[in-house]
Order: structure tokens, then C-alpha cells, then sequence
């Protein structure tokens, strides 16, 4: 998909005066790069790893000082069967709840578990893009796409888990967006 | 070609000397696009200095601290006499040098692309601000700088959220003439821009009477309406100031004091021990009549003497009594307009309108007063001149399950402050009737149906022709009127409660809304939301298209003098110029 160009569904240009249908369905919506959650369980797994040696530390300091073993094994053991659980089950849920679309003339998303957004951003409102990757990212040749708009709840939207490629495609195509806009327009 | 429209500038009134404009004429490369500006006033183009006064101003302000350095000296009969000659020397050897030294080392010019300043004694700082970036000129006069005839100058720009560079202190002829160089620099510029592209900018558009050059009065407010606006304004501020203060005060001053009026005191004392329901209501009386009182004098502070002008395609206005400040709107600049009243101005019709720009001062969190103080009309017709827009007859209401989230949200919260107050209440602590004082607060329960139920009253929505209008709030009403241009990013949310009754929230982002009052929409109906937010982003989409399409057709987009501009826009826009340097980052 991300040989040629990243727009897509020509039928949202055509729709009829006025009402646009942005917000699809969810299954109509693009979805990330699988591997994103791979990439977000390794950095679950690094950060519970940090939290659950130091509950280990603290378990065993207080073992020393007389504590009930059994008491301190069983809280440690539950800390451990509930990170494991989250490293399994949320990264799988924050997945399956993100989507997008890259109109014609707007960025379409949806995203988040337990508050789900759904957003349109129109091409025309971007200020500027970056694409940028971070160490586990690289490895799974996944890149994140920012998204900056004067707006101040939403002046940064992050699409993370696209494939490098994609995110600068899209990247690309928006700029290429912005410089065919024949408006000069002082927006702020 | 530009030397002898800036020669021909009121140059009686300039200090400058006749070289100043030669130089500017040698150095503008860019000249033939500011030759036909209205005559810019040369005479802040030469690296200016600050008043002289400046130095005393500064060594006055700084007297404080000295005094502070020495308080521990002072008050202590038994220091040395050395220690505060030895404070006073390292003063005098630290501070006034560096007092001059600044002063020597600031200078600011401003051309007719920028305004340099360059400062620092020991870190050279040399900031140049392009005119076009500048939004606010801002002239400030505290007390002490209008008794020296001094004034501060603040430029303001889009995209920093604070004031950019100050200039402290000039005369006030001198701030005057900055600021007049600097808006004859913009609208030169603005003049070179749209006559350069044929295209009708969206500036002009929203600004219908931008040519007009004298500036027109919209607005003014009277002594009595300002101390009126003040009688509505209750603020408990100043008084948690005084007290705050007063526990500086020695308290062994005060004891004495105390003493020396002691049968006085005595006859109050003995008054408040007999009849504490009293003395509970006395206090709470002053206390409500002090904050009344100083709420009447901050009002008149800030806004004695208010003056709003039309000044071509900019507000001005000019208010405060101890420090006027002088402060300008550009009406192309402006995102939404807010109408906000509290329950009271309300019951007599009283308003205050503020518009929401971009990347002024953060503690406006980009709201600007327009009027503080005015009726319903008054306000229509200011927001008329500054952006024109219909309000709606009809506006919809959210889904009524707001009345429940909403008052089982405070409910969550009181109880959550009162558990632990009630458990660690100590046993013998206030407690009428022999109920600990933190159960009683559970009186206030009706009360958060009450607030429950005005809430879902007063919100209410409509996503008019023109754009989205949005009522909010209880103890203080918003209405946020938001043009389709100025809509940002559209959104509708819902949290894991508000999908289990089918709610949504919709929100629409605009640039530099507030943190605190924004104007989402609460718990509407998850279909209507939804066809909500496809509404709002086609009318966005309807009108940009139209407006693309009326570009094409009026200008072939592809003049070579178009691409240059693009061009020039490219590398703000987008800091990423070539497509694989980022993977490499």
C-alpha cells in the first residue's frame, strides 16, 4: 500500500454537498502495523520488569525484618500474574481499538480503550509533520507519525506502528497537500 | 525609492539624526516592496537606548532587595556595624554596575522587516523579531514610570505564549512612535502581500473595514459603569492578601499595640464572647463586604477609564488607573468570540465579551476583553464589528443522563473529600448536635442535584450556518461562538461510563482555547454526535472547497510569482525537507 500513495477511498470526495461521511465504521478504517504490539509489550515488559524488582526488593527487606513469607510471596505472585495479563491482554486491546484513514482532504482516527476517540483532522490544519522511530521501533522497521495543529487539546496527534514507508508516505502526501493549497491563508 | 516617502515622515517630532534614514535607505534590499507604505517614522530604525531615566527606575526597583539583604542586620541591635557597610559596599559594587552595564548594553532598532533588540552583559543576546510575526504591541504605564513619564513596550507574537522581547523603559512619545513604526511596517507588508496576489485573502475578507484609517471609538465605559462592573466583581483575593501579609507583621508590634488600647479592645472581646453565632455572622458579613470593596477597587485599577477603537482592521483599547495598559486585537487574528456572565450580571443583563486569540499572554490564556462590562445589545454589536455572526434561535440540548453523570461525579468527589475528613475528625473538634462537622456537609447533597440539573439547563448546542455556538456553566455562563474557519481538529469521545448510556462528547479544537473552559459538549447522544461531527467537518470542508475553487478560478495558481511564495512557505511548514533524513535521526 504504501508503493504508490497512501490516499485513499475516492468515494469521500464525490459524497454529496455538505454532510461528509468522515467517521467510518471501525472496520473501514486502516489499521496499524501488527508488529506495534510487539513493540508495545517489550516496552511493558521493560518497564513492569524495573516495578516488580523493586516490589522484590521491598518483599524480601521485609521478609528479613520478620514479615510472613507466604503473605509477601503470595502479593508478589499476584503482582506478577496481573502484569502479565496486562502485558498480554492491553497492548492486543489498544491495537484492535486504533484505526485510520487518510482522505482526500482529512485524517481520519479512532483510538483508545477505555475513553475511545474519534477524530477528524482536516489536511489543511497541519502545521507540520514528523516521522520519527524510537529504538524497538527500528527493529521492527515501524515508524510514528506527529501531527501538529495550532489546535491546543489536539496540537500534537501521534499515529503510531505505521510501517516507515507508510508514515512517510503519508508524510510526503500531506506536504505535497499543503503546497498545492492555492489558499495563502493566516490562520493564527 | 524608499528614502523619500521616510524622509518626508513627520520628522519634526523624531529625535533622529538625518543619517538614520540614508542608512535604512542603503541597507533595505528588499526596498521596492515597502516604497509604497504610508511614510514609516525613521526614527526608531538606528539602534535606540533606553530612557535615562531607566537607571533610576531600575536602582529604585532594586531598593527593596537591598533591604531585604540588610533586614537581618537591622533589626538585630547587637550586629556589628561592619556587616551592613560590608552588605551596602557588595551592593553598591555588584548591583549599580550592573544596573549601568545593562543599560549600556540593551539597544532595539526596528527596521522594516524586524525588530532587533540585543541585550546582556555577560551572555549577548541579539533577538530579532520579523514584523509580520509581531500580533500585539503592547504599551504599559505603572504608577512609577507615569509619574517619570515613562512607558513600557511589550511585543507580542503568534506562536510563543508569553511576551516576546520588553522594552523597559522609554518615554512615552518614543513607545508611541515604536508602535506606530511597527503596524505602518505591517500594513506595508500586508499592502505588498495582497497586492501581490490577487487572490482575496481571508484577512481582508473577515476584516470588512480594514481601509478605514482614523480610528473609530466602539466602546467606551464611564467612571460609573467601571465601579458598577465592580460591584458585580466579588473578590476575596486582596483580603487573603492582607492576611497573608499581616502575618509578616511582628507580632510583638502588635501585642503592644494591643495593650496600649486595652479597655478598648475589651469591650469588643467580651461582646464577641457572649454571642459567637454573632460575632460567626459579623465576621462573615465584613468579610463579604471587604471582598465586595476590593473587588470594586481592582475593577476600577484595571479598567478606569476603557476605550475600545476600530483602528482599521485592528481593536485598540486603553484602560487601568494606577498602570494603563494600551493593547490591540487584530481582527483577522481572532478565533472564537466568548460571552460570559455570572448568575447576578446575568439578572441584570450584564456581560463581558472576550475574544480567543492565539499566543498572547498566558495568564489571558489567549482570551482577550473586549468589553468587561456591557449589555446584551452592546455586546452583539461589538462582536458584530469584530467577527459578524447570526446567532441561532434554537439551540439543542444535550441527552438529560447528563443530569445523573454529572451528579453522581460531585457526589464521587465530596464523599471522596469527606471519608477521610470524617475519619480522622478528631473527638474533640467542632461538632453540632454531636455529628462530627464533615457529616454535615452532607446537607449540600440537594444542592449538587440542584447544580446537576442547571447544568444540563444551560448547556446547549447548535451548529448554525455560520458556525458552532456552545453554552456552558452554572456559576459562570460561557457561550462560545466558534466560526467554521477557525475550526481546528473535530472530535467525539466516549469514556467507558458515557458508552454504557449511548453518550458521546463532542468537541471541536480551535487555537489557543483554554485549558480551564473549553467548549466540549457533554453527553450527547452517540448517534447525534457522530452525525455531529460529520456535520461540523462538512460545513469546514463545503467552505474551504468553495473558497479553493474561487482561488483557482480568479488567479492561475501557477504564477511564478505564487510558486515563490510556496516555496518560501515550505521550510516553516514543513521542518522536514528531505523524506529519509528523519529514518536516520
Amino acid at each position: 500500500m504504501a508503493s504508490s500513495s497512501a490516499v485513499s477511498s475516492p468515494d469521500a470526495s464525490s459524497a454529496p454537498d455538505g454532510v461528509r461521511r468522515a467517521l467510518l465504521p471501525t472496520s473501514r478504517l486502516t489499521a496499524l502495523e501488527a508488529d506495534l504490539q510487539s513493540v508495545w509489550r517489550i516496552k511493558l515488559c521493560l518497564l513492569h520488569t524495573v516495578v516488580f524488582l523493586t516490589a522484590l526488593f521491598f518483599g524480601i527487606t521485609q521478609w528479613f525484618s520478620g514479615a510472613n513469607g507466604a503473605v509477601i510471596l503470595s502479593v508478589l505472585g499476584g503482582l506478577l500474574l496481573l502484569m502479565t495479563l496486562y502485558i498480554v491482554f492491553w497492548p492486543r486491546w489498544r491495537y484492535q481499538a486504533w484505526g485510520y484513514d487518510l482522505h482526500e482532504d482529512e485524517l481520519v482516527l479512532e483510538h483508545g480503550v477505555i475513553t475511545h476517540v474519534r477524530s477528524v483532522v482536516p489536511l489543511r490544519r497541519i502545521q507540520h509533520l514528523d516521522v520519527s522511530q524510537d529504538l524497538f521501533e527500528r527493529e521492527f522497521d515501524l515508524g510514528r507519525l506527529v501531527i501538529h495543529t495550532a489546535g491546543t487539546r489536539s496540537s500534537d496527534v501521534v499515529i503510531p506502528g505505521l510501517p516507515l514507508t507508510t508514515a512517510e508516505q503519508i508524510r510526503d502526501d500531506v506536504k505535497q497537500y499543503i503546497l498545492d493549497d492555492p489558499l495563502t491563508e493566516d490562520v493564527l | 525609492m524608499a528614502a523619500p516617502s521616510s524622509d518626508s515622515s513627520p520628522a519634526g517630532s523624531s529625535v533622529h539624526d538625518p543619517s538614520a534614514s540614508e542608512s535604512t535607505a542603503a541597507n533595505g534590499p528588499s526596498g521596492d516592496s515597502s516604497s509604497d507604505s504610508p511614510a514609516p517614522l525613521g526614527a526608531v530604525r538606528e539602534p535606540q537606548r533606553l530612557h535615562p531615566l531607566t537607571l533610576f527606575v531600575r536602582l529604585l526597583t532594586s531598593l527593596p532587595a537591598l533591604a531585604l539583604v540588610l533586614l537581618p542586620t537591622l533589626t538585630n541591635d547587637d550586629a556589628q556595624v561592619w556587616l551592613p557597610l560590608f552588605f551596602g559596599a557588595v551592593y553598591g559594587l555588584v548591583a549599580l554596575p550592573a544596573i549601568v552595564l545593562q543599560y549600556l548594553r540593551f539597544s532595539y532598532r526596528i527596521t522594516p522587516q524586524q525588530i532587533v533588540i540585543q541585550s546582556g552583559v555577560l551572555k549577548r543576546q541579539n533577538r530579532s523579531i520579523p514584523i509580520e510575526r509581531v500580533q500585539n504591541v503592547e504599551i504599559e504605564r505603572q504608577l512609577l514610570a507615569r509619574l517619570l513619564g515613562l512607558a513600557k513596550v511589550r511585543v507580542e507574537t503568534a506562536g510563543s505564549a508569553s511576551t516576546e522581547a520588553s522594552i523597559e523603559y522609554v518615554s512615552v512619545q518614543q513607545a508611541q512612535k515604536i508602535r506606530s513604526s511597527v503596524r505602518a511596517f505591517q500594513r506595508a507588508d500586508e499592502d505588498a502581500q495582497s497586492s501581490r496576489d490577487a487572490t482575496p485573502s481571508e484577512a481582508n475578507a473577515t476584516a470588512p473595514n480594514a481601509p478605514t484609517s482614523s480610528p473609530r471609538t466602539l466602546f467606551s465605559m464611564s467612571l460609573r459603569h467601571v465601579l458598577l462592573a465592580g460591584a458585580f466583581r466579588f473578590s476575596l483575593f486582596y483580603l487573603a492578601l492582607i492576611f497573608s501579609v499581616l502575618q509578616f507583621v511582628d507580632p510583638e508590634t502588635l501585642t503592644n499595640w494591643l495593650l496600649l488600647s486595652q479597655d478598648r479592645i475589651d469591650v469588643i472581646v467580651d461582646a464577641m464572647y457572649q454571642s459567637p453565632v454573632i460575632t460567626a455572622l459579623g465576621t462573615v458579613v465584613v468579610a463579604a463586604l471587604l471582598g465586595w470593596l476590593s473587588g470594586i477597587l481592582l475593577t476600577l485599577n484595571r479598567y478606569y477609564g476603557f476605550t475600545l477603537w476600530l483602528d482599521g482592521g485592528k481593536l485598540r483599547k486603553r484602560h487601568g488607573l494606577f498602570t494603563v495598559t494600551e493593547g490591540t486585537i487584530p481582527l483577522a487574528k481572532v478565533q472564537v468570540l466568548i460571552v460570559q456572565t455570572t448568575p447576578l450580571m446575568r439578572l441584570f443583563g450584564w456581560h463581558t465579551l472576550e475574544v480567543q486569540t492565539m499566543g498572547l499572554n498566558t495568564d489571558q490564556q489567549g482570551q482577550r476583553v473586549v468589553a468587561p462590562f456591557a449589555k446584551w445589545e452592546t455586546v452583539m454589536r461589538l462582536a458584530d464589528h469584530v467577527r459578524p455572526m447570526e446567532m441561532p434561535d434554537t439551540f439543542d440540548r444535550v441527552s438529560p443522563l447528563t443530569i445523573r453523570r454529572h451528579f453522581l461525579r460531585r457526589l464521587g468527589v465530596l464523599l471522596a473529600a469527606l471519608a477521610p475528613a470524617a475519619y480522622f475528625w478528631p473527638h474533640d473538634w467542632w461538632a453540632p448536635y454531636d455529628v462530627a462537622l464533615p457529616w454535615w456537609s452532607l446537607l449540600v447533597i440537594p444542592a449538587l442535584g440542584v447544580a446537576a440539573y442547571l447544568h444540563y439547563h444551560y448547556h446547549r448546542f447548535a451548529i448554525h450556518h455560520d458556525g458552532l455556538y456552545v453554552r456552558r456553566g452554572v456559576l459562570r455562563h460561557y457561550l462560545w461562538m466558534i466560526p467554521i474557519n477557525r475550526y481546528q481538529v473535530a472530535y467525539a469521545t466516549d469514556s467507558l461510563l458515557q458508552r454504557r448510556l449511548n453518550l458521546k462528547t463532542l468537541f471541536v479544537d480551535t487555537a489557543g482555547a483554554s485549558a480551564f473552559a473549553y467548549p466540549d459538549i457533554v453527553d450527547v447522544e452517540a448517534d447525534t454526535a457522530d452525525d455531529a461531527v460529520d456535520t461540523i467537518y462538512g460545513q469546514f470542508h463545503t467552505l474551504y472547497r468553495a473558497m479553493v475553487s474561487e482561488a483557482k478560478h480568479s488567479a492561475s495558481p501557477t504564477t511564478p510569482l505564487d510558486l515563490r511564495q510556496a516555496a518560501a512557505a515550505v521550510p516553516r511548514a514543513l521542518p522536514l525537507p528531505n523524506p529519509t533524513d528523519s529514518s536516520r535521526a
